[in-house]
């Protein structure tokens, strides 16, 4: 029996979140990722005047002068985010939350339980979804992921396009090898050259060619465009990870060595505040430094044995800045990668006493619980001073989004209810 | 069917101050995977009992320390106060019907004043509702957002303020009712 996927999609997520919370910017322009300098995302009436993703923000004065540039305000899309899954959950449990704004769904043999189709199932979660969001979502029904997938880009905003295994051709034969969910610039340049230019020249090659010359993951993309489905749905939540990787822009840019290692020491601080969290511990770390003209500089770094401790990490990597460093270069972002991740046991050395290791250990679960109490960075290491003196950002892009600025009587700087506000004046 | 697995939970939580991991409660329960663990989590903490913190642990819901340590989990008798508070909802219940549904507003203006409505007040508006007579709506007007009360003469919809300065408004055009407020707020001290 062919299964029935969903494929969800949030319309311009995030600048759709800012417009249905203001009426003021219905209809208009709107760009989001003021505090980054560039359009993280885009309306779709800043869309349609050609402000794309990652567009700097002197260029998207040049092609709409009358955009509403807005920092973003994570917070919030990540209730509406939560919300999103939860309206589709209402439906099935098996919901994979693939991204902020989009998640996988099955709703395989659901039809008995909610006494209709699978279309009319889809067409009740987007109209859940368009009301009680306030902005519109784009759905895709197939018997795969993949299709699926397809559906939810086939007309965006506001569409339900339904794919089956039967009619794949109509979308397969006219939608572009390259968008397939999957296949990346590589895949696609060796497909043009075997004249493999759509999805449908793709699912229509030969079976055997395909396990022969490509990879696992295509051969599945493979069955998955012909309405196989051999791509589970990833219900659990994410635990385990392989890397941990802070990166942080800050304005304007800067040539001094040691605030530039402050912003550095500040994004190992939160790369352990996170290995902490999960209980993890790393023994290797990559730091980056990006100049203003976005030249990024790296360098490997292996510490002497895995650790979760900022003081460490940072001292390890001191060295390595200092080499890496161009004096009177102007830097943008830094950046540390944490790999080799280990889950977080006790391993003294010949060099250290346990009883010393154990006291670290108190003094970093004194400090996590400091933070759990009166915010994160309430106690830090001298190293991040600089970086935390001041926010990320000075001037203009430093514009908090309108929900840090103003709380409620009773709430914090740090601590919102988790309610999302409508910011209208009524 | 989850409900019965939330013994397992209490029991635990009693026994060791937190709440049990997927492998923990697999087998306490004897259950045979973790996906099994998975679907109970994920039904109790839609029901309210659990929830999940940032890293995807157990915590316990706004309904789970509520729950009456009955039966076999506790040993001796319940307590009559237990068995009373089976039926108690928590404030958020209490104000709050749907949940996926509902924003906060905070007030500005002094249009709706007579009803009780002060500036400053915090509202809970839920969206996608349908308005009925006399439901205090956020309409929107050329673009802005307007607290009034929603009434309907045959076809005509008027928004009626509660503040003898302001003018009941006649929309012409379709009118878009943006929310329906459900409950206001006010907090006078922390």
């Amino acid at each position: 029996m062919p299964k029935a996927i969903l494929h969800i999609d949030g319309d311009a997520f995030f600048a759709s979140c800012e417009q249905s919370r203001r009426p003021e910017l219905a209809g208009k322009p709107v760009v989001t990722g003021k505090e980054r300098g560039i359009a993280s995302s885009m309306s779709y009436e800043a869309k349609a005047r050609g402000v794309t993703r990652g567009m700097p923000y002197f260029e998207i004065k040049k092609v709409c002068p009358e955009a509403i540039f807005l920092p973003s305000d994570y917070e919030t899309y990540s209730l509406l985010s939560k919300r999103l899954y939860a309206i589709v959950r209402r439906y099935t449990n098996v919901v994979e939350e693939y991204g902020i704004d989009e998640c996988f769904a099955d709703i395989t043999g659901l039809r008995r339980t909610h006494k209709m189709g699978y279309i009319q199932i889809a067409k009740k979660i987007k109209r859940e979804l368009d009301a009680e969001l306030g902005f519109t979502f784009s759905v895709g029904l197939a018997p795969s992921k993949v299709l699926a997938k397809i559906g939810s880009k086939w007309k965006k905003p506001s569409g339900l396009t339904t794919i089956t295994t039967r009619d794949r051709w109509l979308f397969l034969d006219k939608y572009p090898v390259e968008k397939v969910w999957g296949i990346g610039p590589q895949t696609t340049a060796y497909l043009a050259k075997q004249k493999i230019f759509t999805a449908g020249d793709f699912a229509r090659a030969n079976e055997w060619w395909i396990k022969n010359n490509l990879t696992k993951p295509f051969w599945e993309i493979w069955q998955e465009l012909n309405g196989a489905s051999v791509l589970p749905l990833a219900t659990e939540e994410k635990s385990s990870y392989y890397s941990i990787q802070k990166f942080k822009t800050f304005t304007p840019p800067a040539t001094d060595p040691e605030f530039i290692f402050s912003q550095l020491s500040k994004n190992i601080e939160n790369a352990c505040i996170k290995l902490r969290r999960h209980k993890l511990m790393a023994k290797d770390a990559f730091i980056i430094l990006r100049t203003q003209d976005f030249h990024d500089r790296g360098a490997e770094i292996q510490f002497a044995k895995s650790t979760s401790r900022p003081d460490e990490v940072i001292t390890a990597c001191r060295e390595v800045f200092s080499k890496l460093l161009r004096p009177n270069q102007q830097y943008r972002a830094t950046g540390i990668v944490l790999t080799g991740l280990t889950s977080a046991v006790l391993q003294p050395d010949l060099f250290t006493s346990m009883a010393q290791v154990q006291k670290m250990v108190r003094l970093y679960e004194g400090v996590d619980e400091i933070s759990a109490k009166y915010g994160k960075h309430t106690v830090f290491l001298g190293s991040s001073f600089k970086a935390q003196q001041f926010g990320a950002h000075q001037g203009e892009r430093g514009d908090a989004p309108e929900r840090a600025k103003n709380f409620l009587f009773g709430e914090t700087g740090r601590q919102h209810i988790d309610i999302p506000m409508l910011l209208a004046g009524v | 069917m989850p409900a019965k697995y939330l013994q397992h939970f209490v029991k635990f939580y009693k026994a060791h101050k937190r709440l049990p991991t997927y492998r923990e409660l697999m087998q306490a329960a004897k259950l045979k995977s973790t996906n099994a663990v998975h679907k109970i989590v994920a039904k109790l903490a839609e029901e309210g009992y659990l929830s999940r913190d940032a890293s995807g642990k157990i915590a316990p819901g706004r309904r789970f320390l509520q729950l009456p340590l009955l039966g076999e989990v506790t040993a001796g008798f319940p307590s009559p106060a237990e068995e009373e508070l089976v039926d108690t909802m928590s404030l958020e219940e209490y104000l709050i019907n749907r949940k996926e549904a509902t924003y906060l507003l905070k007030v500005q203006g002094d249009s709706m004043i007579d009803a009780g409505i002060m500036p400053g007040d915090i509202l809970l508006v839920e969206r996608g509702r349908e308005a009925k007579e006399n439901d205090i709506v956020v309409a929107e007007v050329d673009h802005q957002w307007t607290l009034k009360y929603f009434r309907r003469k045959g076809q005509q919809v008027t928004l009626v303020p509660a503040n003898k300065k302001y003018k009941t408004i006649y929309p012409h055009e379709e009118l878009k009712i943006a929310a329906i407020v459900v409950g206001a707020v006010r907090k006078y001290k922390n």
